[in-house]
């Protein structure tokens, strides 16, 4: 019998150009389907690709009527592009990886409505883990409120603050179980290395080395004798080592716990703010109210640009470990496809450069034309070794000319990362913003916008500024003179010295700051409105607010103080006792080491000849 | 239908003219297409391979049909048995690291679906070889004379206007 079909080989190689042929008829739609695909890992949303047309010849790839969705808004796309047309080295294909030497974008467009929801029903697990993240570093920043309602009114309802709700009492209680936690571990670890024992142990060697009589023992007893005490001296001194380590783990976890304490002040500050918006009592103080009117607005403009740093750090990692994702759609499960990067290969992808040019629609200063350069855009930034830099300027618009500049890097070719964002753009028509505690809007109008953020390793700082000169106020419906209670009448005067001090504003400047870590964020803002606002506020309600405020603050003294005391006692319970018991122990252990050592000299200048023994004693060889 | 055609399938295989070596070594290939994630480069090799050597390709064709199922069940262990290899293993992250940056990426063997399958399909492969090749030769000498004289291997039979009928199917 025949092993091979030799016959075979024809409809074998007819099959395989049949399935070539296949291939490159099919190379399109496939692409077009790794593209959305693809595109909607990243974003968390749809992303729709009309056509892709694919010259393998030519090494270039034509993608047309691209719409990428806008994650926080379904109905709107983030960006749509006419055409991009891609150089793509052919050689990395082989290698699976895809490295497009130039990127030529055109006809892009921002913010255009779609026609159905780009929203995902499973978004890919990297942008909701992402999502999460923005989403939990959003909700740790606490927006004081602002509120009138408190004014006028003698009733301060002190009782509506609870001790869970406040900050520094969770965090005593943070700290109180972590202290629990840590001397249960040491304590358990002082147990183990209970010297007792071996001190007990050299205790007898110490009583045996006084009544040690070399001529009795003599040189083979001797050196018997030496070799045990040695032994029993080197136990002491790996278990004075054991001691101190514990000890350094000790003083370290205390030293943790006492700056944890001390956090605790500020904790308070927080909740003295917080207590105050939840008794409808309006601070007086400028940098507590522009927050508590233009915060929640801030923490928008920021979030976005928080979720793109994370994107850009989960596909952009520095080091060249192995990196997990998940797998391709298919009928069969997906799993993970883990990609190993190595020095001196090519980066799974990699966009050596992209020219784009972009337009923004209206009327308004900033519509126009504008150009935009990215190089080193890379899923491998340590192989690549430059940073990713983006840059965008104008290149031509209906009104004047106005200023408008972005600029941005990534690196993150090691560690730590180093990002930074300039965007500055002038003549935009800016948001109209609602400020329901003093029952007014105001529109922004045109007006002028920069954006920087930075962000060294965890360390994020981010300004995010407005100015304008051409603010116009509106009175939003608020409860008419008649339909207030009596008590609400003073509120009603305070409203009006208000509205009559910020409706005569046309220069508004906002600016909010970002600072701090992603763990603990912080975000600070500042404004004129806020000024005057306070200005009004001292004038005429200064000193009834100053006397409501003490109220609270004792209050929330009076909730935080025993777990303050709970926690201070602990802590130094937890210093006195273990540490104390440690630092007694190594020091036993260190006196019987001495006293054996001691003993041991003295045994040895019985003995004539030298062997030498620790410490300097020699023995007859 | 689809059912009826597969047992016509096992029946035209297991009395086809071929060895039951060569049709035991048909469905051990066939197994490939049918326990991993078929879209793959591997699989369009096993597929050479099979026309290339003389193995039943009816054979060939049952065992993918099998092993389908088989397939989509054991997906999760695959997928573990891939994860273990593909990072839980330091030992041989050096040699997955030199194929993902050669040629051989193209067999997408960092995906641990598809390294899990393969892996499990090559252990498999021996034992299903050896247990069909004992089967269809028993089956020769021991069932199909019994068989063939049954009701429902006779309607099976006769279900040849099934053929009939497909004549007659609009295409889909």
């Amino acid at each position: 019998m025949k092993i091979f079909r030799w016959k075979a080989i024809v409809p074998l190689v007819f099959l395989l150009a049949l399935i070539v042929t296949g291939w490159v008829f099919y190379l399109d739609t496939l692409v077009k389907h790794s593209v959305e695909s693809a595109g909607a890992a990243v974003v968390g949303a749809r992303v729709d690709l009309e056509k892709a047309s694919v010259r393998i010849l030519h090494g270039t790839v034509r993608l047309t009527g691209l719409q990428v969705t806008d994650p926080d808004s379904p109905m709107r796309n983030l960006f749509e592009a006419g055409e991009l047309v891609a150089a793509v080295s052919p050689g990395p294909l082989f290698q699976k990886k895809i490295v497009i030497d130039s990127l030529l974008v055109r006809g892009v467009r921002f913010g255009t409505p779609r026609r159905e929801s780009g929203a995902l029903a499973n978004p890919s697990s990297e942008s909701k883990w992402v999502a999460k993240q923005v989403s939990e570093w959003a909700s740790q920043i606490r927006i004081p409120q602002f509120s009138l309602k408190g004014l006028g009114s003698q009733v301060v309802n002190i009782p509506a603050i609870s001790v869970d709700s406040l900050r520094a009492a969770s965090q005593a209680r943070a700290i109180l179980s972590s202290t629990d936690s840590l001397r249960g571990s040491w304590e358990a670890r002082v147990t183990s290395l209970d010297p007792r024992p071996r001190i007990d142990s050299a205790q007898q060697m110490v009583e045996r080395l006084k009544t040690a009589d070399v001529k009795a023992l003599g040189v083979a007893g001797t050196r018997d004798l030496i070799a045990k005490t040695r032994t029993t001296v080197d136990g002491l001194t790996g278990a004075i080592n054991q001691m101190k380590a514990l000890e350094r783990t000790v003083s370290d976890g205390v030293t943790g716990l006492k700056s944890n304490v001390a956090a605790l002040d500020d904790a308070r500050q927080a909740d003295y703010a917080y207590a105050r918006g939840l008794v409808n009592l309006p601070s007086l103080d400028a940098p507590d109210i522009s927050p508590a009117l233009f915060g929640s607005m801030a923490l928008e403009r920021l979030k976005p640009i928080l979720y793109w740093v994370e994107m850009a750090e989960r596909y952009m990692p520095p080091g060249l470990d192995p990196r997990a994702r998940t797998g391709p759609k298919r009928v069969r499960a997906s799993g993970l496809t883990v990609d190993y990067p190595r020095a001196q290969t090519y980066p799974g992808f990699l966009l050596r450069f992209a020219d784009l040019e972009f337009s923004l629609e209206g009327e308004n200063g900033a519509a126009g034309a504008y150009r935009a350069q990215v190089a080193g855009l890379t899923t491998e930034p340590t192989l690549y070794g430059r940073p990713m830099q983006v840059v965008a300027q104008r290149t031509g618009g209906k009104v004047g000319p106005r200023t408008v500049r972005m600029f941005g890097q990534l690196d993150h070719s090691k560690t730590p990362l180093r990002d930074s964002v300039l965007m500055s753009l002038g003549g935009l028509t800016l948001p109209t913003v609602a400020l329901p505690p003093l029952n007014a809007r105001v529109a922004l109008g045109d007006g002028s916008t920069d954006i920087t953020l930075s962000r060294t390793g965890d360390h994020l700082a981010g300004r995010w500024y407005v100015r304008t000169s051409q603010a116009t106020w509106e009175k939003t419906a608020g409860p008419s003179a008649a339909t207030r209670g009596a008590t609400d009448q003073a509120q009603a005067v305070v409203e009006d010295l208000l509205w009559r001090t910020i409706s005569g504003m046309r220069d508004i400047e906002i600016e909010a700051r970002m600072s701090g870590t992603l763990a603990r964020p912080s975000v600070s803002v500042r404004s004129n409105v806020g000024s005057a606002v306070a200005e009004g506020l001292k004038k005429a309600v200064g000193e009834e607010v100053a006397k409501a405020e003490r109220l609270v603050r004792a209050k929330v003294d009076s909730l935080v103080a025993a777990g303050r005391r709970e926690v201070d006692e602990r802590v130094a319970a937890l210093q006195t006792g273990v540490q104390a018991r440690i630092t007694e122990q190594r020091a036993q252990l260190e006196r019987t080491k001495a006293e054996l050592e001691a003993r041991l000299k003295e045994l040895a200048p019985k003995l004539p000849g030298g062997l030498q023994v620790p410490g300097g004693v020699r023995l007859p060889g | 239908m689809l059912l009826l055609k597969l047992l016509q399938q096992l029946f035209k295989t297991l009395n086809s003219d071929g060895t039951p070596g060569q049709v035991a070594a048909g469905i051990a290939l066939g197994a490939a297409l049918g326990l991993t994630p078929l879209l793959n480069l591997h699989n369009l090799v096993i597929l050479g391979v099979a026309v290339m050597v003389n193995v039943s390709l009816a054979g060939f064709a049952l065992g993918w049909a099998l092993f389908v199922p088989l397939g989509f069940a054991l997906d999760p262990v695959f997928d573990r048995l891939g994860q273990a290899l593909l990072i839980h293993t330091p030992a041989l992250r050096p040699l997955w690291t030199s194929w993902y940056n050669s040629a051989v990426a193209l067999t997408s063997f960092n995906n641990s679906v598809v390294l899990g399958s393969v892996i499990g399909w090559l252990v498999l492969a021996l034992p299903i070889y050896v247990v069909f090749r004992i089967a269809v030769a028993r089956y020769r000498v021991h069932v199909y004379e019994r068989l063939k004289k049954t009701t429902f291997f006779k309607a099976v039979a006769a279900s040849k206007l099934y053929n009939v009928y497909r004549l007659f199917q609009p295409p889909t």
